[in-house]
């Protein structure tokens, strides 16, 4: 599902570089759960952005769902995103004029089209995480938890082999942030979906099937 | 949902701005398309009321444009007065050579009004409804037909005011009787606008004002008060707009006397002298003669024939469209100023999307992460701009129609063309695209500046 290969990604910083994300070598098997942890500044998110086509790499391998996305020019990665990748993001990123169903169907229509049953989809997701009656609320008329279950069908409206999510607790509290990531990978369970998450907090690590430190990644000697 | 639908909300949200920018946009297009509407529908009008070989005679100090718009188009007052000796010389073959060359020569006299709307009176013969040709046939009726009243009656008339005229100036005791005004000739026919605007129909009663309603020395005419008998068929043309009375009917009306007669003024005599001097039942006064020449040839003679005249012989086809050239010089230079407007409104599309780049960044990152790809983000922009100028564009299309309806009696007035609010053309939908077009390309820089935006940078921008 994920492979990484010698992957590198530095950032300008006036004269110099600084070096963002450094991967020896990574490997995710389908429907595996996996927890991204480390350090603050570790290159987590910019692997994740990797991961998810948003950034390209300096220099590596990076093959996701059987495409080579270092190979691909940007409108190709963007989208292999839409289509074949969910995102979820710790300040859940709803579009706030939207409603709760437009903001999934926002993912469809640029993900895999927002014609067809796109819209039954998006209510059916919608009314499996309890937000039947909320289809036409906006996010300001959410609670927190509910605009992360939006968030979250959103990732899910395109039924994507793989679901990266950026802290997706951060903003919650423990309980109310328990439920919605159990209610996640049940869902990717189900699914069968392959999950990484990017996190800070031990517990929500522990309940992946797999946890990763960064600064293991970078090889023998702490660089590629 | 589509890529049209998130600029509709775009720009929902921006209320104030959209508002704003669209305003400008109605206004140039309002502008642009009323300076169309007053060109196409002038030209359309003025051309349709003009063919043939169809000529009008007046009086000679008139201008050439003056005589056609007051005796065609009803524009103004007329121009001068000249003698009834020129319109026989044209039926009797006296001019236009010896060989009848004309196909009718029909006498006009106007000055009078009827109602508030101030549609102008002529008084003609009957000639005018059974000879003279609009668009090459002559008038129809919608209901009713002509008033008897035949150049035959106006020779006789034009004779016996002469007499008495004469005799009055003589100071006899008891000149010749003034022809009496007959209820037969107190008849009217009536255009199509004028019986529907005011409600008429045949048998109803209308009362002549001298000068125009409101002006000041007008007053009204009620021994001249006539009969409807006859309402012509629509025209869309300044027809729509007159009423027509026998001509015997207006010399007999009340103010008239003075100005029934035009006589030479001889040399060493003072202007007050000419109202002792008798007169010839030929010197009646005309305002002018729809004169139709048969063809070009009987054109050629009849405009060298008058190059020596008391009178001169206009040409509609020739004045019209100089005058229309005019008008066009006119409208370019409106057109500039509607294109400057135009260019200002896109200006402002440009800046008011533009300025709004940096604040929605994150909401195109946000895009972005979902799979939007650069030329979706650069379709939602320029769907944004395309969209506030087509709804500036039909709006402005719209305002151009309600504004001719407010204003369509006060163009008639000043040109003699009647503007149709409800007429719709093919150019208007072509200016909605073109305006759409113009908006969607000043969206295009805003839409580049937000399709370049960052995503990484923008999503972390808020953790």
């Amino acid at each position: 599902m994920i492979r990484l290969r010698d992957v590198r990604k530095s950032y300008r910083q006036g004269a110099g570089e600084v070096l963002a994300c450094a991967v020896h070598h990574l490997e995710v098997q389908q429907g595996e759960q996996v927890a991204l942890v480390g350090r603050s500044g570790s290159g987590k998110t910019t692997l994740l952005h990797i991961l998810a086509g948003i950034l390209r790499p300096d220099a590596g391998e990076v093959e996701v769902v059987g495409q080579r996305l270092d190979r691909l020019g940007e409108a190709a990665r963007d989208r292999h995103r839409g289509r074949h990748v969910g995102l979820v993001y710790q300040t859940f990123n709803l579009l706030q004029p939207f409603t709760a169903l437009e903001n999934v169907l926002l993912g469809a229509l640029f993900g895999r089209g927002a014609g067809g049953d796109a819209k039954h989809r998006a209510e059916a997701l919608l009314a499996q995480v309890g937000l039947g009656d909320r289809l036409h609320h906006r996010p300001s008329e959410l609670s927190v938890g509910q605009v992360q279950r939006v968030a979250i069908c959103r990732a899910l409206v395109n039924d994507p082999e793989l679901i990266l999510m950026d802290e997706p607790l951060g903003n919650q509290d423990r309980a109310t942030g328990g439920q919605v990531l159990d209610l996640l990978l049940r869902l990717a369970h189900d699914g069968g979906k392959t999950v990484v998450m990017v996190t800070h907090d031990p517990a929500s690590a522990a309940r992946m099937q797999r946890t990763v430190d960064l600064a293991t990644l970078r090889g023998p000697g702490g660089a590629p | 949902m589509k890529l049209l639908s998130i600029s509709l909300r775009n720009l929902r949200i921006r209320m104030v701005a959209t508002v704003l920018t669209t305003t400008s946009i109605v206004v140039a297009t309002a502008l642009y398309a009323a300076i169309l509407v007053m060109t196409h529908q002038t030209e359309q009008r003025y051309k349709g009321s003009i063919g043939g070989y169809q000529a009008v005679v007046g009086p000679k100090d008139a201008s050439q444009l003056e005589l056609v718009l007051n005796t065609i188009f009803n524009v103004g007052e007329a121009p001068g007065l000249f003698p009834l000796q020129v319109c026989s010389d044209l039926r009797s073959g006296r001019i236009a050579s010896r060989r009848s060359q004309v196909r009718y020569a029909i006498p006009q006299a106007r000055g009078d009004s009827v109602s508030r709307y101030n549609f102008p009176v002529i008084a003609t013969i009957d000639e005018m409804f059974s000879l003279y040709e609009w668009q090459r046939a002559p008038l129809r009726f919608a209901a009713g037909g002509p008033f008897p009243w035949s150049y035959a009656d106006l020779e006789r008339f034009a004779t016996a005011l002469a007499a008495h005229e004469n005799g009055v100036r003589a100071g006899e005791p008891a000149p010749p009787p003034r022809p009496l005004l007959v209820p037969e000739w107190k008849k009217a026919v009536v255009g199509a606008r004028v019986a529907r605007l005011l409600g008429l129909s045949l048998g109803g009663r209308i009362t002549p004002v001298h000068g125009r309603m409101g002006e000041f020395g007008y007053h009204e005419h009620p021994e001249a008060e006539c009969e409807v008998v006859g309402i012509l068929a629509p025209t869309n043309s300044p027809l729509d707009t007159t009423i027509f009375l026998p001509m015997g009917l207006h010399y007999l009306i009340s103010g008239h006397e003075g100005g029934s007669f035009v006589v030479p003024l001889p040399p060493g005599k003072n202007p007050d002298d000419v109202k002792h001097l008798p007169v010839e039942p030929m010197q009646l006064a005309l305002t002018a003669v729809l004169v139709d020449p048969k063809d070009h040839f009987g054109a050629r003679i009849l405009r060298q024939e008058f190059a020596s005249r008391d009178a001169q012989v206009a040409w509609p086809q020739d004045v019209v469209p100089k005058f229309l050239q005019q008008i066009g010089n006119a409208a370019d230079a409106l057109t500039v100023i509607a294109w400057l407007v135009l260019l200002v409104a896109s200006v402002s599309i440009t800046v008011a999307i533009y300025n709004t780049m940096n604040e929605r960044r994150r909401e195109i990152a946000i895009m972005r992460s979902l799979g939007a790809r650069r030329l979706q983000i650069l379709t939602i922009i320029v769907g944004e701009a395309a969209l506030l100028s087509c709804f500036g564009a039909v709006l402005g299309v719209a305002a151009c129609h309600a504004a001719t309806f407010g204003l369509r009696n006060v163009v008639e007035d000043m040109t003699g063309v009647y503007l149709d609010w409800l007429q719709f053309s093919r150019w208007e939908l072509w200016l909605v695209l073109g305006v759409t077009g113009i908006g969607a390309l000043a969206g295009l820089l805003p839409a580049v500046k937000g399709s370049l935006t960052q995503v990484a940078d923008n999503l972390a921008q808020n953790y």
